[in-house]
């Protein structure tokens, strides 16, 4: 604000006063959970399970972090998960720049038309049943290859990305053609160095949403050697919770069904918590290039 | 010379189109992609991403119609009208679910919408810049953390025995509650969670929204001497107004739209009678059960639903805020 | 030669026609201005010799060679945009290496024909700069650069000061000017301001709503506008333009507005009762009554310092008009004006209907 702190009246001082507590407390309520569930993962199998744990760990041990370091599934699908989001996020740029690119030129034929195309998609969607059935056609059920490209675009990407081209200086592209250069040259050398915080955003946005995809990984991958770590959480805490004979050998053990799952939760938003300072600042932009217009 | 203003020509305009011959749009259509192609090439891979992964689902579609058996596939598969949807509207379950969905939308809309809208304008008015800032990165970050750990950090905290929940309601002498079995705890739970993870990343664009009031509204208003209050009220809000309606007109449009990720990690059959929504039922009924015609029906339904939606939404908000949503 | 030459250019878009048929001859190493309201169609004039608008019909050919269908690229032409067009993520140098690069230039053609220009430009210094680091002037210099590198037969400039403030505007002015005679290449320079047309062109072609109104040397523009649209966009303050009804009397020429006549040179192509439009400008106005002049009783309204000048803004009658007078470092004297003269060989007359002038041009030379 353009309006300086001396300007404010004792009022507007306790009003602000009044605000800041209320922000904390939801601050607060937003970040509890995670030291909830990381002093679960720290804390004795008993005490866990017990429900000794409200703010720090209890009987502190590493033991259930041991317990899921050491099982081999854990570290595959935890590779699987990095295959699904490197391997993803090339193949959804690879098609969405150039598509973005191409679909931001007033010379394209029937630009119209290819936007209604990809943005009616977004308006209707066949639903679960058909595009499994389709993924089973096309012979990509429980495969690396289905997983990457059956999820490659996201017209929410796609559009974003193309009004960001739109709203470059058109002068940017016609100085390039009248240098001389192609639409390949225009993209690779003009467009995308021009356009590194919408990719950055459309990246960012991928990397997550493989990182965290979850639901088609299940439905789609059979192979246990095949599963993204958010599955194998799911086999995990489905497994842990049910298993009784699990739970029967607790006894003798340091851990617990609630403090090995909160480990496997702990390791899983570990990369999320590095990576994020990073891209902050770019999703704060980046959500507002969606601008939902066409 | 001059040539004069007077003799614009008004009728004939398009006569530079019209008048080329079915040669000339040939010369121009080789030129056009002697020059061009590029552009295609680019093109290509999106479109024919978007036939073989959106537009060919919805020509299977069809099975909604038809007996479905996976030997015989999609195009092979007889006819059978509208027989699917008779047994859809005939199911409880079914019809149980498509109002569950409406419900929770509804209490979504109801608590999960102004959520985003009042965090916003309390960020407003902090001073101290970088309490704002710590602020913001926490409230921000649920939203970047997975359906699955969610519903793992709500399970282990609901936990009867092990839960934090639980534990707290004990220092205060109430009785322990099995939360995720009990249904009508189901709704509260899932929609307090809903507001956890996406109340602070949805108050972005409504900070946006202020962040673009023109500042010598508020000079002005100090100078009118103004509390931090009534600017709120009287600048603040009137001018994020027509944000305000068109995420609104958005969320209205996807009604039909309730993650149903999260609820298939949290639901169990004691609480499906207020958690089962439409495409948790397909997701049963299709791939868990194998009656893929059924459920296409089902998922068929609930997109043409969704797609007047989004229409009315998108006309609606052409007609009062002047902005198409796409 | 590489002259620039349009022939009934029409550019439509759907059933909008921006441009009406506008025929141009750009002769070789000459400097043309377009100038015009905005949406009179320069710019989409400019664009399409560039190839960066379709033609809808004519056409344009530059050297000789028609290049209605030929790329930008392959029309050997190079464009100052605007907005100057400088990738923010490239050096100077490299911005003024693109066009060369892209066409694969030998790294030391490159290093020399850059060096070339930038010592030209006086932006050897600054060579590893990015644009965000440049002044407004710099980053037009570095415009002109990328656009001499190239060597083309035909320089386009599209409004290229518009977004200088005015000192650094008048500077730029004369630089391309100088550039211009040094390079000698054929320019085609678009602008809305009537000052930038004048200061720079060999000639100003003045168009209006797609059609061209008039085609001339500045001074032809000045003494000899062919319309009324001409008359009051070329000058500052434009001319004044009074309406009022020719009288043949036995002395010759008048035109009766109100009370007052104003002789006219005979060689006037009017009728008796014709009603016209007066036109004078500001400076021509003489506030001493010298012989051939006409008297005008005014009311002044408001006296606008300039320092050497000052504009006098009065009524005559119930029109408004503006006189320019020298102030020989005085003032005072001029708010006390009551009267003013019209010279009569200057003042020109225009159809009130057509707008087309009815005086027989002034002929160069006899006026200083």
């Amino acid at each position: 604000m353009a309006v300086g702190m001396n300007l404010y009246s004792r009022g507007d001082k306790l009003f602000a006063l009044a605000t800041s507590v209320l922000i904390g407390l939801f601050t607060v309520a937003t970040f509890y959970p995670f030291i909830y569930i990381a002093a679960v993962s720290f804390s004795g199998g008993f005490a866990a399970a017990a429900g000794k744990v409200v703010l720090t760990p209890v009987d502190s041990t590493l033991a259930a972090y041991k317990y899921i370091l050491t099982q081999p599934k854990f570290w595959i699908s935890y590779g699987n998960t990095f295959i699904y989001t490197i391997g993803g996020t090339i193949m959804s740029l690879l098609i969405i720049i150039p598509g973005a690119y191409a679909l931001s030129r007033p010379q394209l034929m029937g630009r119209r038309f290819w936007n209604l195309f990809v943005a009616f998609t977004l308006w209707f969607n066949a639903g679960l049943i058909p595009f499994f059935l389709n993924m089973r056609d096309l012979n990509l059920l429980d495969s690396y290859f289905g997983i990457i490209i059956g999820f490659a675009v996201n017209a929410f990407n796609l559009i974003l990305l193309r009004n960001f081209f739109e709203s470059l200086p058109q002068s940017f592209q016609e100085a390039a053609r009248m240098d001389g250069a192609n639409d390949f040259q225009i993209l690779w050398k003009v467009y995308i160095p021009l356009s590194k915080p919408a990719i950055a955003t459309i990246t960012l946005f991928c990397i997550v949403s493989r990182w965290n995809g979850f639901f088609w990984a299940m439905v789609l991958l059979q192979s246990e050697e095949k599963i993204p770590l958010q599955v194998f959480l799911r086999h995990t805490i489905a497994f842990l919770s049910d298993d009784h004979e699990f739970t029967a050998t607790l006894s003798s053990q340091p851990y617990s069904a609630e403090s090995v799952t909160a480990a496997i939760i702990v390791c899983s938003i570990i990369p999320v918590l590095i990576v994020y300072p990073f891209i902050q600042k770019y999703f704060e932009k980046g959500i507002l290039l969606g601008g939902v217009k066409e | 010379m001059s040539s004069g203003q007077d003799e614009k020509p008004e009728s004939g305009v398009t006569e530079y189109d019209s008048k080329k011959s079915f040669k000339d749009k040939l010369i121009w259509l080789g030129d056009h992609f002697r020059n061009e192609w590029q552009l295609y090439v680019m093109l290509a891979p999106t479109i024919i991403w978007f036939l073989v992964f959106l537009y060919k689902p919805m020509y299977g579609l069809q099975i909604a119609f038809k007996d479905y058996s996976i030997f015989r596939g999609v195009a092979a598969s007889p006819w059978v009208g509208w027989e699917h949807f008779h047994t859809l509207f005939s199911n409880d379950q079914f019809i149980r679910a498509f109002w569950n969905t409406i419900k929770i939308s509804a209490l979504n809309l109801l608590f999960g919408f102004p959520a985003p809208i009042l965090l916003a304008l309390m960020f407003n008015e902090i001073l101290h810049v970088t309490y704002k800032r710590v602020a913001q990165t926490i409230v921000y970050l649920p939203h970047f953390i997975s359906t699955v750990i969610i519903a793992g950090i709500v399970t282990t905290a609901f936990s009867p025995t092990a839960g934090v929940v639980n534990t707290i309601m004990g220092w205060f002498g109430l009785d322990s509650i099995y939360f995720l079995t009990r249904p009508e705890w189901f709704r509260p739970i899932f929609v307090g969670t809903g507001i956890w993870q996406e109340a602070g990343f949805g108050s972005i664009v409504f900070l946006a929204a202020i962040a673009g009031v023109n500042p010598s509204l508020y000079e002005s208003a100090v100078v009118d001497g103004a509390s931090r209050w009534q600017m709120m009220w009287k600048i603040t809000l009137p001018c994020i107004l027509p944000t305000i309606i068109i995420m609104l007109i958005i969320r209205i449009g996807n009604i039909m739209e309730v993650s149903f990720e999260m609820i298939i990690l949290l639901y169990q059959p004691a609480t499906y009678i207020t958690a089962d929504v439409v495409n948790t039922w397909v997701y049963r009924q299709g791939l868990e059960s194998g009656q893929y015609d059924i459920a296409a029906a089902a998922g068929l339904f609930n997109a043409v639903v969704a797609f007047v939606l989004v229409m009315v939404a998108n006309t609606l908000s052409r007609r009062y805020v002047r902005t198409s949503l796409w | 030669m590489s002259g620039v030459k349009l022939e009934k250019i029409v550019k439509a878009y759907g059933r909008l026609e921006v441009v009406h048929g506008i025929d141009l001859e750009v002769k070789e190493k000459e400097f043309v201005v377009l100038v015009g309201p905005s949406g009179c169609g320069k710019s989409t004039t400019l664009r399409m010799i560039a190839g960066l608008e379709e033609i809808s019909a004519g056409d344009i050919s530059i050297d000789g060679r028609v290049v209605n269908r030929v790329a930008p690229k392959d029309r050997d032409v190079a464009m100052v945009f605007q907005n100057y067009a400088l990738y923010p993520h490239l050096s100077v140098f490299e911005n003024i290496a693109f066009g060369l690069r892209i066409r694969k230039e030998s790294k030391g053609h490159i290093e020399k024909t850059v060096k070339e220009a930038s010592d030209i430009l006086g932006l050897t210094p600054y060579l590893d700069r990015k644009p965000a680091e440049l002044s407004g002037g710099q980053r037009q210099r570095v415009a002109m650069g990328r656009a001499i590198v190239r060597r083309p037969k035909v320089f386009l400039f599209d409004e290229p000061l518009s977004n200088l403030d005015a000192k650094l505007r008048t500077q730029m002015r004369a630089e391309i000017k100088q550039l211009h005679r040094r390079l000698g290449a054929t320019s085609v320079y678009v602008t809305h301001d009537q000052v930038e047309a004048m200061t720079l062109a060999d000639r100003i072609v003045v168009m209006n709503d797609g059609n061209i109104e008039q085609i001339g040397s500045p001074m032809e523009l000045f003494m000899n506008p062919a319309n009324t649209f001409v008359a009051g966009f070329i000058g500052s303050p434009p001319m004044n333009q009074l309406q009022g009804n020719i009288e043949k009397v036995s002395s010759g020429l008048q035109v009766r507005i109100n009370d007052t006549v104003i002789d006219l040179p005979n060689n006037t192509n009017v009728e008796d009762g014709q009603s016209v439009v007066l036109g004078i400008r500001p400076e021509h106005i003489s506030l001493s009554n010298n012989e051939g002049t006409s008297a005008m009783s005014i009311s002044l309204n408001l006296v606008e310092t300039l320092g050497s000048e000052a504009l006098l803004h009065a009524k005559f009658g119930e029109q408004d008009m503006i006189v320019k007078a020298e102030t020989n470092g005085q003032i005072d004297h001029l708010s006390e004006i009551s009267t003013v003269y019209a010279p009569t060989d200057l003042v020109k007359v225009f159809d009130a209907k057509s707008g087309l002038v009815l005086s027989e041009p002034f002929s160069q030379g006899s006026n200083t």
